[in-house]
């Protein structure tokens, strides 16, 4: 499948701080491809490159394989930042705007202002707007004339609980029409649940790309204890299948293969003539798998 | 370019501020123009009404391209509200983020520039005719000095460009209207002395802004020079066109490059 956003060796600094080094990857058409990382690592910076308002010291980008710049942006329907509106017009009118400024989407106000829940409030200036309605002009603003791919940057920024549940599911049924969702977020919890395919930064570097499931796969880890703490850490380093011990407190923690499960490990010990005196299989939390690849 | 000029209009509609400083300019300028045409039918030199005829064809062009000169400030600070209103409420990464080019932003605005300079002359060719008429009595010397109404166009296109440079440069609205204000009243009055004293053959009068004041002057100073017989050096209005044109063009590189280069 081709990528819809291809991204090569993109390199930013500002002044003495290096923003982003040399960032490759693809986002692969229909996916829901998050953009993860810690404050600062380079995600808002990225996707404000590959959509023209920044400017790049070094690489490229390419949108549909190589369509004009502009001519793609007209595609796609992007939050980046903060809502950027006209703060003395109404919604209506800069929706009215937006879809001149697309060539697209001006009988589709209406729909996108009820999609976000803000028809009632249609006629109201944006200076009127609190900071969660602005953001969901934004997300109405980038919908507008369904674009092929959304653009969304921390799009729960300011969001109530309920808002942040409403983008949640939007996001999956945009997904399920066939629209490519590039995200950026800082929130695991938003990721997990939608995301597809991810990519980590860290402090301007990619770490790693590719499917969710295989970047944050949970790397089960199982816990193990007996007298001779020694005597076993000896014993278990030469079974086949473990691939890193850490002395833990009192307990050893194992690093496995997904092939080896808690019964092999007993037996294996049973065997060596050393009787655990507790076992226990550790699933790995998002979180601190995120909390490593980042630290 | 009829589409960014209508989004443009999209922009503007509905500014309260936008209408507030044309009309500022639309009520001010014939009402000043009044006071001073039916005063200086009460001047006189030598028991001679002297200034009775300056309101007249043809000389009302040049009393009123003067004026003119002035509120076109007005004007110029439009410009620079609404170009930096851009900068304030990041609409201009906006605007690029929806799909313009970087180069659509600043061409929407020259041709806004454009058509306010427009329709600026076109209401000082509706005003000048009409104090003409009043103050003549007869149609027959309309067309006669109309080479002002090209230069108040030139001279309108000039101080808009000019502010709008500072407004994308600067890109906060106070202190881009100052450094303007700063800069048409005294810097340059300063800088044109100098370097007239400093280089001779005027070359002052070459500057930015001024190489337009110089097509429309003080029309009393010529009037005065002339009762004196005083021999008054002339340089030819061709060269402040020529040299105005110049300038518009180095305004648009300018910005062209600041917005081409720059993070927005």
């Amino acid at each position: 499948m081709q990528p819809v956003l291809s991204i090569q060796q993109i390199s930013k600094s500002y002044g003495p701080i290096r923003a982003l080094e040399s960032v490759s990857f693809d986002v692969p058409e229909g996916s829901v491809f998050g953009i993860l990382g810690p404050n600062g690592s380079g995600k808002t910076t990225l996707l404000g490159i590959v959509l023209d308002v920044l400017v790049a010291n070094g690489g490229s980008y390419k949108w549909f394989d190589g369509m004009p710049a502009d001519a793609a942006r007209r595609q796609i329907g992007a939050l980046l930042e903060t809502p950027n509106f006209y703060h003395y017009l109404t919604a209506i009118e800069n929706l009215e705007i937006t879809a001149a400024i697309k060539g697209r989407g001006h009988d589709d106000k209406l729909r996108v202002l009820e999609l976000t829940g803000l028809l009632q409030r249609k006629d109201s200036k944006f200076l009127t707007y609190s900071l969660g309605m602005k953001q969901r002009l934004a997300i109405a603003a980038a919908l507008l004339g369904n674009p092929r791919i959304l653009v969304l940057d921390e799009p729960t920024n300011g969001l109530d609980p309920a808002g942040i549940a409403e983008i949640r599911e939007l996001i999956i049924k945009l997904s399920n029409e066939g629209i490519t969702i590039i995200m950026a977020s800082h929130l695991l919890d938003e990721v997990e649940k939608v995301c597809t395919h991810v990519a980590i930064l860290k402090r301007g570097n990619l770490l790693v790309t590719g499917h969710v499931d295989d970047v944050l796969r949970s790397e089960d880890q199982v816990e193990v204890k007996a007298d001779d703490l020694k005597a076993l850490q000896q014993l278990l380093t030469s079974m086949h299948g473990i691939k890193k011990i850490q002395q833990g407190n009192n307990v050893l923690l194992l690093s496995c293969d997904a092939s080896v499960q808690p019964a092999h490990i007993n037996e294996y010990c049973m065997r060596g003539g050393i009787t655990l005196t507790h076992l226990l299989l550790r699933k790995k939390s998002l979180e601190s798998k995120f909390i490593e690849l980042t630290n | 370019m009829q589409k960014l000029l209508s989004i443009e209009w999209l922009k503007l509609k509905n500014y309260r501020t936008f209408w507030i400083l044309i009309a500022l300019y639309a009520v001010l300028l014939p009402m000043l123009n009044y006071e001073i045409a039916n005063s200086m039918g009460n001047f006189k030199f030598n028991g001679m009404s002297v200034f009775t005829k300056s309101y007249a064809f043809p000389e009302v062009w040049s009393n009123m391209g003067y004026l003119g000169s002035y509120f076109i400030t007005f004007l110029a600070i439009l410009v620079i509200i609404i170009t930096t209103n851009e900068y304030t409420f990041k609409t201009n990464r906006q605007n690029i983020i929806d799909g313009w080019k970087r180069i659509d932003f600043l061409n929407a605005k020259v041709l806004l520039v454009l058509m306010l300079s427009l329709l600026a002359t076109i209401y000082f060719f509706i005003l000048g005719s009409g104090f003409g008429l009043a103050y003549s009595g007869s149609a027959s010397n309309l067309f006669s000095g109309y080479d002002k109404i090209f230069y108040f166009f030139l001279l309108s296109v000039n101080y808009l460009g000019f502010a709008m440079m500072i407004a994308m440069w600067i890109k906060r609205s106070g202190l881009a209207i100052s450094l303007f204000l700063l800069y048409a009243i005294m810097i340059e009055g300063i800088l044109q002395k100098i370097l007239n004293w400093k280089l001779g053959n005027n070359y002052g009068d070459f500057l930015p802004l001024q190489s337009s004041d110089e097509l429309l002057p003080f029309p009393m100073m010529k009037m005065a020079a002339g009762m004196m017989g005083a021999n008054v050096q002339v340089t030819m209005p061709q060269y402040f066109v020529t040299a105005t044109i110049l300038w518009c063009g180095v305004y648009y590189f300018i910005c062209r490059s600041m917005l081409l280069r720059r993070d927005w």
